[in-house]
Parts: C-alpha cells; sequence; structure tokens
C-alpha cells in the first residue's frame, strides 16, 4: 500500500533569500588549536607519545606519593637486591644469598621479610651460620657462588626465581628502593627539562622577534651575538657555569636556561622576519597599533608553529643534558636522585647489578622517544601545507 | 578643497648588493585629492602605483617630495607624530588572504583601530561599535567570533573595509581592493565603497589596474608608468580623450565586448615589457614601446603640460 504525498503548491514557492543566510557560514566552527589537535590526534606515533609522555608525569609526579620508600630511604641489609631473585627453598622458606654474603629471608610472596643474624663464622671450612628462628643455617662460600647446605652438608641450588615485591625494581648499593628513586629522577628531568625550555622559549622569542622586528643594523648585531654564542661548545659551557655555581637543581636550570635559547632566537628571527612583510602588519602599521602590539598580537603569534616545534624538540636534549651533567658528577645533589646521578651510581656495579644503569638508561631513552615523536607530530600538525 | 596633495613625491629603493643602484618606484609624482572625491590611479603591475600609496600612508619612509594631508606635511613627521594623522587616514589592501591576520577573531581584527587610538570606554562598547560596523558591510554580529580564514574573499574583503572605516577616516586609500576576487564579488566591493563615500563623505584614492572599474568609480583618474604619472584628467575625459600615447594603449587593451562598438579599438596598441626600473632609460621612460617615438623623446623626459583644460600629460606630443 503506497502512502499518499501531499504537497502543497506553496512549497514549490521560491524561498526569500535573507541577507542573513546568504552571509551564513555553514562550515563548524574549528578553531586553529582544534585544527591542531585534529591532526595530531590522527598521527599515531604523536599521538603515542603524547600518551607516553602524559603517563610518565603521573610516574613521576603522583608516583612518590604512592611508595613507601623516599628517595633517600636507606636499608642497608637489603643493598643490591635485584627485581628478580634466585633464592634457595630450605623446607619450604626462600632466602635469597647477597654477593656480601648475607642471607635474607623472603616471604612466599616476594616480600623481603628480613636479613639473618650472623651467629658464628667457621674460617677454616668458610662456612657462615645463620640464626633462622632458632635453627642454624650454615652457608658455605668454599666454592662459588656461595650456597646454603642442608642437614647432610650438600649445598643447596638456588633453583627458585622469585620477583621482589618488596622493591619492584630492586635496591640500589645503599638499599635505596631503585622505582622511588626512579620516579623522583624523572620528576626532577621533567621539571628541569620544562623549566629550562620555557626560560629558552620565552628569552628566544623576544630576543629573536626584536632582532627581526627592527632590523638593520639591530639585526646584524644581535645575531652576531647570537654566532658567537652557539660557537663555544655548549656542553662546554653548561660545565663551566656549574662549576662556577654550586651544584644544585637552581643551578641546573640557571646553565640550561642561559645556553639552548640560541637556536630558539635564530627561529623565531627567522619566522618574524618572513612574516613581517605581510600585509596584516602594514595593515597594522596604518592603523597606527604600537610596535609591541604588532610583535605580540599579531608577529610572535603566526609564528607560533616552529616556535612550538623547536621548543619541543628542545626538551629532549635539555633532558639529555641534565642527565649527562648528572652523569659526569656535576648534576643535582647528593642524596637526590636523577637519571644522570643514577646511572652514575651503577656504574661501580655493573657488572654484578646490570639493572641498575638498565632502569634509568631505560628511562631516559624513553622520555627522548616520547618527547621526538611529539615535536614531529606537532610539526606535521602544524605545517600548514600539510592542511587537508 | 584640496584634502590630499602630493607634490613630487619621490620613493627609490636600494638594491642589494650593488651599491648606488636603486628601484625608482616613484619619480617625481604629483597629484591632490578634493574631498569627497576620488581619484583612480592605473598602471600596469610594477610601475609604482602601490609604493606611492603605501609612501603616502607612510608605510614606506619617501625620499622626497612633500605629502600635504589636511594641511600638514607628513613626509617629514615622525611615527610617533604620524599616529593621530593615522585616525584620519585608512588603507584597504590588496589580497583580502594576507591582509587579516589569522590568529585573531574578526571581532578583535576591527576592534584593533579603535584599541590603538583608545576610542570606546569598555571592551563591551568597543564589542558594540564593531557589531555595527559588521551590519554595515553586511556581515553579522555572529561573525566576530569567527576566524578570517572561514569566510570567503568577498567577507573578508569587507572585514578589511570595516577595519579600515571603524575610525571614520576622512581619506582611505584602496590598493587594488578588488583585483584578488572574483567578477561577480568585485561589484559587491565597489557598491559597497560608493556607498559608504556617498554616506560618510569619504575621498578615496582608488588604485587598480582594471580600467573600466576606475572609471565607474574615479572623478579624476591618473595614469602611472614607471613610477611616473604621464596622464591626469578628469575620469571622463580622460576614456573618451586619452592623449598619452600609453594610456592610448592601455585603453586599447581593454577587450570589448561589442566589436562593432570600434570606440577604443583604433587606438594605437603596445608592444613590449617595462623596462627595469633600476637602469632606466633616457628621456621619456615610454620611448621604447611608444609608436609615435620621435628623436627629443630619446634625450629629456616630457614635462608635465596642461594640453586641454584639466587635462594635464607629459608627452612631447602636445607640446
Amino acid at each position: 500500500m503506497s502512502k499518499e504525498i501531499i504537497v502543497s503548491p506553496a512549497d514549490w514557492e521560491p524561498l526569500d533569500i535573507e541577507n542573513d543566510l546568504r552571509e551564513k557560514i555553514w562550515s563548524t566552527q574549528r578553531t586553529f588549536a582544534e585544527d591542531v589537535w585534529f591532526r595530531f590526534s590522527h598521527k599515531k606515533s604523536a599521538f603515542a607519545g603524547l600518551l607516553i609522555i602524559l603517563l610518565l608525569m603521573l610516574f613521576a609526579f603522583v608516583g612518590p606519593y604512592l611508595t613507601p620508600y623516599s628517595f633517600d630511604t636507606q636499608t642497608l641489609d637489603f643493598s643490591n637486591i635485584p627485581p628478580l631473585m634466585e633464592v634457595t627453598n630450605v623446607d619450604d622458606n626462600l632466602f635469597y644469598i647477597t654477593a656480601n654474603l648475607k642471607v635474607i629471608h623472603v616471604g612466599n610472596n616476594g616480600k623481603l621479610l628480613a636479613a639473618l643474624p650472623k651467629l658464628k663464622e667457621d674460617t677454616a671450612q668458610k662456612i657462615i651460620y645463620y640464626d633462622f628462628n632458632g635453627r642454624e643455617l650454615p652457608l658455605s662460600y668454599q666454592k662459588k657462588p656461595a650456597a646454603i647446605l642442608n642437614h647432610e652438608g650438600k649445598r643447596l641450588r638456588r633453583d627458585n626465581k622469585v620477583w621482589n615485591t618488596s622493591y619492584w625494581l630492586g635496591t640500589d648499593g645503599l638499599g635505596r628502593d631503585l622505582l622511588t628513586r626512579l620516579m623522583y629522577g624523572t620528576k626532577i628531568s621533567l621539571i628541569v627539562a620544562l623549566i629550562a625550555t620555557f626560560v629558552n622559549m620565552t628569552i628566544g622569542m623576544i630576543y629573536g622577534g626584536i632582532s627581526a622586528f627592527a632590523g638593520g643594523s639591530v639585526d646584524t648585531v644581535m645575531m652576531r651575538i647570537v654566532d658567537i654564542i652557539s660557537t663555544v661548545p655548549l656542553t662546554l659551557y653548561v660545565i663551566l657555569i656549574m662549576v662556577i655555581m654550586t651544584d644544585g637543581f637552581l643551578s641546573i636550570i640557571i646553565a640550561l636556561s642561559s645556553v639552548y635559547w640560541v637556536t630558539m632566537a635564530r627561529v623565531v628571527r627567522g619566522q618574524i622576519y618572513s612574516l613581517k612583510e605581510n600585509e596584516f602588519v602594514y595593515a597594522a602599521k596604518t592603523i597606527g597599533s604600537s610596535q609591541s602590539t604588532i610583535l605580540f598580537r599579531h608577529l610572535l603569534p603566526n609564528a607560533m608553529g616552529p616556535i612550538l616545534v623547536t621548543a619541543t624538540m628542545m626538551i629532549p636534549s635539555a633532558i639529555f643534558m641534565e642527565a649527562f651533567l648528572g652523569f659526569i658528577g656535576i648534576g643535582i645533589a647528593a642524596p637526590m636522585a636523577s637519571l644522570g646521578t643514577m646511572c652514575n651510581d651503577s656504574i661501580q656495579a655493573l657488572r654484578s647489578n646490570p639493572y641498575q644503569l638498565f632502569f634509568p638508561s631505560l628511562m631516559i631513552c624513553i622520555i627522548m622517544f616520547a618527547f621526538n615523536y611529539v615535536g614531529d607530530g606537532l610539526r606535521d600538525a602544524l605545517d600548514p601545507k600539510l592542511k587537508k | 578643497m584640496k584634502l590630499l596633495e602630493v607634490k613630487n613625491l619621490i620613493k627609490h629603493f636600494p638594491v642589494k648588493n650593488h651599491k648606488g643602484q636603486v628601484v625608482h618606484a616613484v619619480d617625481d609624482v604629483s597629484f591632490h585629492i578634493n574631498e569627497g572625491e576620488t581619484l583612480g590611479l592605473v598602471g600596469e603591475s610594477g610601475c609604482g602605483k602601490s609604493t606611492c600609496a603605501r609612501t603616502i600612508i607612510r608605510i614606506y619612509d619617501p625620499t622626497g617630495g612633500e605629502i600635504i594631508f589636511d594641511g600638514q606635511n607628513l613626509a617629514t613627521l615622525s611615527q610617533r607624530e604620524l599616529k593621530p594623522i593615522r585616525k584620519n587616514m585608512q588603507m584597504i589592501f590588496q589580497d583580502p588572504y594576507t591582509s587579516l591576520n589569522g590568529r585573531m577573531t574578526v571581532r578583535d581584527i576591527i576592534a584593533e583601530p579603535l584599541i590603538a587610538h583608545k576610542i570606546g570606554n569598555s571592551q563591551k562598547e568597543r564589542h558594540e561599535m564593531v557589531a555595527q560596523m559588521l551590519k554595515q558591510v553586511g556581515l553579522n554580529t555572529e561573525h566576530g567570533t569567527r576566524y578570517a580564514h572561514e569566510f570567503s574573499g568577498g567577507q573578508r574583503q569587507r572585514i578589511g573595509i570595516a577595519r579600515a572605516l571603524i575610525l571614520k577616516p576622512k581619506l582611505v586609500i584602496c590598493d587594488e581592493p578588488i583585483s584578488a576576487l572574483d567578477v561577480s564579488i568585485q561589484a559587491q566591493i565597489i557598491n559597497l565603497l560608493t556607498e559608504f563615500q556617498q554616506k560618510e563623505k569619504l575621498t578615496y584614492l582608488f588604485i587598480a589596474h582594471d580600467l573600466s572599474v576606475v572609471e565607474y568609480i574615479s572623478d579624476h583618474v591618473g595614469v602611472m608608468y614607471l613610477g611616473k604619472l604621464v596622464e591626469l584628467s578628469e575620469s571622463k575625459e580622460l576614456y573618451k580623450n586619452p592623449l598619452h600615447p600609453y594610456t592610448q594603449g592601455l585603453l586599447a587593451s581593454i577587450p570589448a565586448l561589442d566589436i562593432h562598438a570600434g570606440k577604443i579599438t583604433d587606438k594605437a596598441e603596445m608592444s613590449g615589457d617595462l623596462p627595469s626600473p633600476i637602469s632606466l632609460p633616457s628621456g621619456c621612460r615610454f620611448c621604447g614601446r611608444c609608436p609615435y617615438a620621435k628623436k627629443i623623446c630619446a634625450e629629456a623626459e616630457p614635462p608635465m603640460k596642461e594640453a586641454a583644460p584639466g587635462h594635464m600629460v607629459a608627452c612631447y606630443l602636445y607640446s
């Protein structure tokens, strides 16, 4: 059964063309930021990078509140314990033997319970007797590796593997939790990098902006100064600054901030130089807007794309520089953890405890990868030539 | 009453890496515009029309000459001294795509002159003025919150006009305001400009290379060639009776819709290109392309002379 459609003749009358209708913009309103976000989030590597950065921030800033340890909590009994322990099973009790011949009682769930007190040592036989709940537990170190002996004096094999649930990433040479220190180290790295980048961005934008905007001989002189600064190897320069100042958080930031703006100044100058011949700048001039309005309202916002990309690309190098300073021993002062100092600490015991170097260096890699991918994605997202 | 008088305006640009050489962008140009009238300035690309306009409004500093606006010589004022004068002198730009800042909303763009000249006490008051201005150029108030890239070329140009006119200036310099637009939109913009002229008693310096548009809008027309003004006359007179061979050539190059009209097709046509504005030909600058060139043309530059009442021309044919 067909449905009858009734169309009144009035429906075929032409519509009045309203002026409002004619001038209507039919596209949905999408700001520049939304546009950038659209392109950025559709690039998988960039989005993954951003996600990793967010996770890292969560790890670094919320993490320290969730661990029972502080960055300087030392438990000397539990020094150099790896995350995956090879333990000896004695009558359903697990024991971990440390490199310096201590015996640690480990719970079945992988918790470190206590270091056993030493009863006596038989130097001739090379056996140390430990006290375990009134029971004597002999540890023979005649042959390497040291092993616990059973009733018949037979060496027991370390045949059980248990994850360390007290210290998920193990402990360092002073018995400090590596995970907690990694959190603090990441935090320091991120803060240093972000502040240094922000300061560099500000100095670079103002310096480069003024240089390009003023033009002429002012530009020449300002850029030659930049050239001179950039001929000094930046690493050397930072080290010299660090030598003069006391080692600490603030001086690292000052050292990094006073160096990297050179790149930013050049980028900004190039951008402003090409932008200032645009008609909207002339328009602002004929309107009578002040020089600072033209620079800060017209020129710099339009140069923001390359500035942001340069800034994001600067973060990994700042992080690496901070880690490097820590590694050569002029970074963050001693008890505080930074990724560089953690690497440095682990170098002495690298052979026996490689995990101590592995985790902080892995963290450096992850941070740098993430920021590089984000920077890459940002560059693509902000490049108007790729605009679809 | 003369609102703007330009006397012997010169603007030379130095050539990079060639010391002593200059681009003769504007060379010894003189004209005046009466209040409420429109002067059209025509010529080929690169003849110095836009440079002339930009020098008058002091985007560029003039190399020589006087720019007398409202009884004041602008040529010698500093940018700071110019600021109060800029209120009375605004410019509409050629390219509606680059003349609006893409990072600002339309409302901010149009409100910028108000902020620069401290007009309007509060942001609310300024927004109201902007809304009114938007309505006057045929846009809606809601368009104020949009960004320039969301608009069409014609709409953008109207935003540019709104920005120029919100200060209620006396003189508006229109630097090829329609040459970047579609033909269908050009009429719309021209009508808007004439409408404003009648309503606000505006004075226009209208620069274009489309001769028919200039004929329609202008009271007087000046023809520029290679930095020089070669002919200046009332609009009707110039189109009816072009004297300078270059003007004749320009008019001949307008494609006629009606081939039987034959009005302009019998005029001399031009060949060749503009010579380099760096190393100028001696004598008359048009000499090399002129079908009537005489010996004297290559020797000395012809002076501007009144060939007919109110019709100035720089050519030896009429002296």
